[in-house]
């Protein structure tokens, strides 16, 4: 019993060594998020250029790409947030980019109090 | 000439900028060259200019380093020719006569010459 | 002094005030940490005023740019130093101008970004060989006052002017977790860097030189300083607040360049975006160029090789050859793939560690009265440059210990 305990904590240390360094990548992506709901905000009120819509959903999704892959941990709650983010279509709704904005904060609050 | 002048002399000297008589940028002071005897006076001689002047001022690897890249040319610059030492050292003649600029005058040849306003 | 040149270099001074840099970290700091760090952009614009008004003085003065006389000052070995650390630290500063002209281009035009920066150097190449060196600093320095929709934006955006002036006072928020208050100290030190980066000094200095100031142009140098520069800084405050506004309660903590022209869409609509963008897209294209030929002005002043545009360009070969040579490694720092805002923070973090070397000799030969005869440093000018070499002392010595404690401010 006492090495199972051991155990468990060895490995609960170890998932929450790696959440504190996705924490990074976890923000990020939170704000990348963030970002892509508001250029789609603009985009539906026509405030903004087609243009600069495609441009801005290509550096945010490569961004995004890139914080995703930085990840020591993929398969974690945060990990699955950041893979179903990726893979909205570029002109998603505002409110469900959002959805996924709030996840990763609470997620990401939950980690700084720890 | 006191020794204590002779060394604020080197030391206002070095690294001062180089103007021909015809205004143009020839180079910068690298080093002095100094004559003199043991108990008598030291005076200055001439300035050395080129990358060749450094040797003694840097470390060895830094040496091998710019001969490898810059060569190690050395054009000597007489008492005689110089006008006056302020901010920089203006010199009497133009910087070609005491065979400076001659890494300039080479690139010169490099470059076209038309297209700017 | 004429009053119409003194007012286009102002204006000159204005539009080219903010580059990727700050404009980077300005919309960043308005997202982390609201009006807080408003009194930081301020404080470093009085730090780098003081070290251009320096730097133009020595040039009218002594009629020597700063780094013929820095060598004369440091000496062949420490000179040497200071050049290469300066030479890698603009040249990495260089290249996140012309990645961030490239990103203009492609959210204006959506064109290739390795295209636009292949093309855009080109450009500036182009430009820097056919016009005189007054028109250089004016065409992307005026131009750069479409930045002033920022500003626009921000009467627009319904700011909070009380807040805002507050946060003009130097403070530091409460309630910050030690990470958070970690996070605050970088963005100081990197303030204080995108402000007072050593390119600024060697172009402004060299700029001076180029326009033939002497003796009676101190008067213009000390206005275009103040002004030029202060107003400047309103701009990037401006985008700070804008941030401040918009972005911190939405969650956003700008990832692109890009995001920043938000704040002018979102009041103003498409047209306040392209003005956002061609504000954008001039600034950073004249802080490419000044930080180009300011490495261009070092090497050839530090060997007394022939310089400036206001010669023809194969008046002085060396010169020219060098500001092509840079450029194209620029372009090649850029090729490499590097995420722009990656080579924003790596020029901001060589800046810093760079600058006391930058600024010491500076604040020792504007302050020698052998050189500058009545017209060395006074009093005031003396205790603020020192102040100043002690902040960037202690913000260099600071910056490697933040940039690795909290990622880049990523917390």
């Amino acid at each position: 019993m006492g090495r199972s305990a051991c155990i468990l904590l060895a490995l609960l240390s170890a998932c929450s060594e790696g959440a504190a360094k996705d924490l990074q990548y976890i923000k990020q992506a939170r704000s990348i998020g963030a970002e892509w709901a508001l250029v789609n905000d603009q985009a539906h009120s026509g405030r903004v250029t087609t243009v600069y819509v495609q441009s801005m959903h290509h550096w945010l999704h490569d961004s995004l790409q890139t914080a995703s892959s930085s990840l020591t941990q993929p398969q974690s709650e945060y990990g699955r947030e950041i893979s179903q983010l990726l893979a909205e279509p570029a002109d998603a709704p505002p409110d469900q980019l959002r959805s996924h904005v709030t996840k990763l904060k609470q997620i990401e609050d939950q980690l700084e109090s720890a | 000439m006191k020794p204590d002048g002779a060394i604020k002399l080197v030391s206002e000297l070095l690294d001062l900028p180089l103007i021909d008589s015809n205004g143009r940028y020839c180079g910068i002071v690298d080093d002095v060259e100094l004559k003199g005897q043991a108990g008598k006076p030291l005076r200055l001689e001439a300035l050395l200019v080129g990358p060749g002047a450094y040797s003694g001022r840097l470390p060895r690897w830094a040496m091998s380093l710019l001969r490898m890249t810059a060569g190690d040319r050395l054009t000597r610059v007489p008492l005689g020719q110089i006008r006056t030492i302020g901010a920089a050292v203006e010199l009497k003649v133009p910087g070609e006569k005491l065979g400076l600029r001659k890494t300039e005058d080479r690139v010169e040849g490099w470059l076209p010459k038309r297209g700017a306003l | 002094m004429n009053p119409l040149e003194l007012t286009l270099g102002i204006m000159t001074a204005v539009g080219g005030f903010v580059d990727i840099s700050e404009l980077v970290f300005a919309a960043r700091a308005g997202s982390t940490f609201g009006f807080a760090l408003i009194w930081v952009f301020a404080f470093s614009t009085v730090g780098i005023v003081v070290f251009s008004e320096m730097s133009g003085r020595v040039a009218a003065v002594a009629k020597q740019p700063v780094f013929n006389l820095m060598r004369h000052r440091l000496g062949l070995e420490l000179g040497l130093v200071t050049l290469v650390a300066s030479v890698i630290s603009n040249l990495i500063t260089c290249a996140a101008e012309i990645g961030g002209v490239a990103l203009m281009l492609n959210y204006l035009l959506g064109l290739s970004y390795v295209l636009m920066a292949v093309a855009m150097t080109i450009a500036l190449i182009v430009s820097i060989w056919v016009l005189p060196f007054k028109w250089i600093e004016r065409a992307y320095g005026l131009l750069g006052l479409f930045m002033i929709v920022f500003a626009a934006a921000l009467f627009a955006n319904h700011a909070p002017w009380t807040r805002i002036a507050g946060g003009l006072v130097p403070q530091v928020p409460r309630g910050l977790t030690t990470k958070e208050m970690l996070s605050f100290g970088y963005f100081c030190v990197a303030i204080v860097s995108a402000v007072m980066f050593p390119y600024e000094v060697y172009f402004y200095s060299s700029g001076g030189i180029e326009e033939e100031w002497g003796p009676k142009d101190i008067l213009t140098n000390r206005l275009t300083s103040i002004l030029g520069m202060g107003l400047g800084s309103l701009l990037a405050i401006a985008i700070l607040a804008n941030s401040a506004i918009l972005f911190g309660p939405a969650n956003v903590d700008p990832a692109i360049p890009g995001t920043a022209a938000l704040e002018a869409a979102i009041p103003f609509g498409k047209w306040g975006l392209i003005l956002a963008l061609l504000g954008m897209f001039f600034a950073v294209a004249g802080a490419a160029v000044e930080t180009c030929l300011a490495n261009a002005y070092s090497i050839a002043q530090f060997f007394g090789w022939a310089w400036g545009r206001h010669k023809k360009p194969w008046e002085a070969p060396r010169f020219t050859l060098t500001w092509i040579i840079l450029f194209l490694a620029a372009l090649a720092i850029v090729l490499t793939g590097v995420d722009v805002m990656t080579l924003v923070e790596f020029a901001v973090l060589f800046s810093i560690l760079v600058l006391p070397l930058t600024y010491l000799p500076l604040l020792l030969l504007s302050g020698d009265r052998k050189f500058m005869g009545r017209y060395a440093n006074g009093a005031v000018t003396k205790w603020l440059g020192w102040f100043y070499f002690w902040i960037v002392c202690i913000a260099a010595v600071a910056a490697l210990p933040l940039y690795f404690l909290t990622s880049g401010g990523n917390g």
